[in-house]
């Protein structure tokens, strides 16, 4: 009995291994998969898998301070805020081009989160969380309470989009198209030398200052990078819903994202896409069981952080460290 | 008026590191009192002294961890009295810590690899892979602190006196010209000790390092140092060679009424 359970475990692990050893093919298939999912599943489906590529962008981006740096944020959804109000303010006020105001919203990003970061990189751990916090709400409550501007909980709706980028499909593709641009980028950024000086100061702030690393310098360009793609992951939610909310820059938002980060695995590249989607497969199908969503979710994610330490994709890469072979 | 960073006028050209009337208190405590001296090129001294005597708020206060109250210090004849330590370490003070200070979830490898990449400056590209900038020069540090063989460990799982080696290993891969140990053999088996004494004496004769070091050690004191010196409540009472300070009265006085 048991050596038939070890034997199962064995061959998961194996499959592991191939996946480990072959990671750009199974990365390819993986797209091509997801490129294939429209003509599988119905439009309801397409529009959950494009939720799932938004919020894999923005919690990957948190994840570049959280999990790389070492910042824990409590504040991304301004960030994210701000990207999608510019884009939609843009369009709708401006009349600009939906491309012009698709790359706006992350540079207005990046402008806001050089002035956020600024003050919040000058202090530490749980005061830097609520600094990110307090910066946070108060995007918040500036969208909220300036209806002239931004519509205030009326929002602002109707945002013309191109007639090609019009049906959920295509605009799954171009939302598909940037998550992959996005991650290749953040990929390329994390492990550079620059993303091995945010690993060091994650593991030693202290230390990383004495091998030469101007520790303040480097978490400030960490935040505005997370930054921009925060407003890159808000940009594509206007584009998707064709309207934007104040909702979308309260804390409420902000926890999601960071539950997607610790849910998936903050130190896996690949752990915020996980936890993204686990996280809302699991509230699409809970919510269409009962009316008591959020409990369900709650124990679902007490159970995950106590039984999976590291999160899922932590969980995973420590079962194959584990069935390993010694010795390589 | 700031004259930080420039060269200063009228100081021996064979001083490495100069320290001026050096003063730092907490609260009513004067961990340091009025200390001055000048270490030389190429110098390998130590500083012994019963604990509490000041020796690492020295240097702290050395690497920029700390601000002294009043003094100066000069390196290579630039003030460098109250910058921020990345700025030091990068002016070419390296140094190593007492209590272990490493970091912890990275490779052996990574962790020599991003002092290297800090040390020349290269931690600002943002594109190009870690993977395939300074290796080499990563690999002959890994080799001078013998750690090559357990590059791909995580550096959290080394046993202790490896943990020490890497340390150093950290603070030799910023190639600084000066370098600060502290306690580099603190904890270590006799074996383990004998080893970091012969990296330092070799270190410091072939790479033309200037290096001081804080030990409890007598036997690497004594072994290896060119030059002792003694502190005792925040001051240098005694400097000499170790047959000098062997001979002291007043330091065999602090060792034995003080331990």
């Amino acid at each position: 009995m048991s050596s038939k359970v070890q034997l199962k475990t064995i061959s998961v692990n194996g499959f592991l291994h191939g996946v480990m050893r072959h990671r750009w093919a199974w990365l390819v298939i993986a797209v091509g998969l997801m490129a294939a999912m429209p003509s599988f599943v119905g439009m309801s489906w397409v529009s959950i898998l494009c939720e799932i590529l938004i919020l894999t962008v923005a919690a990957s981006a948190l994840n570049l301070i959280i999990g790389y740096t070492g910042m824990i944020s409590f504040g991304p959804a301004g960030l994210y805020a701000v990207g999608a109000y510019t884009t939609a303010l843009l369009i709708v006020k401006a009349g600009a081009p939906f491309g012009l105001a698709m790359i706006a919203g992350p540079v207005a990003a990046i402008v806001v989160s050089l002035v956020m970061g600024w003050f919040c990189v000058r202090r530490t751990a749980v005061y830097f969380a609520l600094l990110t916090l307090a910066f946070s709400q108060l995007i918040h409550i500036i969208i909220f309470k300036w209806y002239g501007f931004t519509g205030g909980d009326d929002g602002i709706v109707e945002i013309p989009v191109p007639g090609f980028l019009f049906s959920i499909e295509s605009y799954y593709y171009f939302a598909l198209a940037c998550t992959v641009v996005c991650l290749l980028a953040m990929w390329v950024i994390v492990n550079s030398a620059f993303g091995k000086a945010l690993q060091v100061i994650r593991e030693n702030p202290g230390r990383a200052e004495f091998i030469g690393i101007n520790v303040r310098r480097y978490q400030l360009m960490a935040f505005v990078i997370q930054g921009f793609f925060l407003g890159v992951a808000g940009s594509l939610l206007c584009g998707f819903n064709h309207n934007v909310f104040p909702p979308i820059a309260d804390w409420t938002e902000s926890i999601h994202m960071i539950i997607a980060c610790l849910l998936g695995g903050m130190f896996h590249f690949f752990g915020p896409f996980v936890g993204s989607a686990v996280y809302i497969l699991l509230d699409r199908v809970v919510t269409s069981f009962t009316e008591y969503s959020f409990l369900v979710l709650g124990i679902v994610i007490v159970l995950l952080v106590l039984f999976f330490k590291g999160g899922i994709a932590g969980f995973v890469s420590e079962r194959l460290s584990a069935g390993r072979p010694k010795g390589n | 008026m700031s004259r930080k960073g420039c060269r200063l006028e009228g100081l021996r050209e064979i001083d490495m590191l100069d320290t001026q009337r050096l003063i730092k208190k907490f609260g009513g405590l004067i961990a340091i009192n009025n200390v001055s001296f000048e270490i030389e090129k190429g110098e390998l001294s130590s500083i012994i002294g019963p604990n509490g005597a000041g020796k690492t708020t020295l240097f702290n206060l050395l690497t920029g961890h700390l601000h002294p109250d009043s003094g100066r210090v000069i390196f290579s004849g630039k003030d460098i009295t109250g910058l921020p330590p990345h700025e030091i370490c990068r002016l070419g003070i390296g140094r190593s810590f007492q209590r272990i200070n490493i970091f912890p979830r990275l490779g052996v490898f990574d962790n020599v690899q991003a002092a290297v990449l800090a040390g020349q400056g290269k931690c600002i590209n943002i594109f190009s892979p870690s993977k395939n900038i300074a290796r080499e020069e990563t690999i002959q540090v890994l080799e001078t602190v013998e750690l090559d063989d357990k590059r791909g460990l995580p550096a959290g799982l080394l046993s202790h006196g490896d943990q020490k080696r890497l340390e150093i290993g950290i603070a030799l891969a910023l190639r600084p010209s000066l370098l600060l140990l502290d306690e580099p053999t603190a904890g270590m088996s006799p074996e383990e000790t004998a080893g970091i004494s012969a990296l330092i004496e070799r270190v410091v004769q072939h790479q033309g390092l200037t290096a001081v070091f804080v030990e409890h050690d007598m036997s690497v004191v004594f072994g290896i140092s060119h030059k002792i010196r003694v502190m005792h409540l925040g001051k240098i009472i005694a400097t000499g060679t170790p047959e000098e300070i062997r001979a002291n009265a007043q330091v065999q006085q602090i060792y034995l009424s003080g331990e």
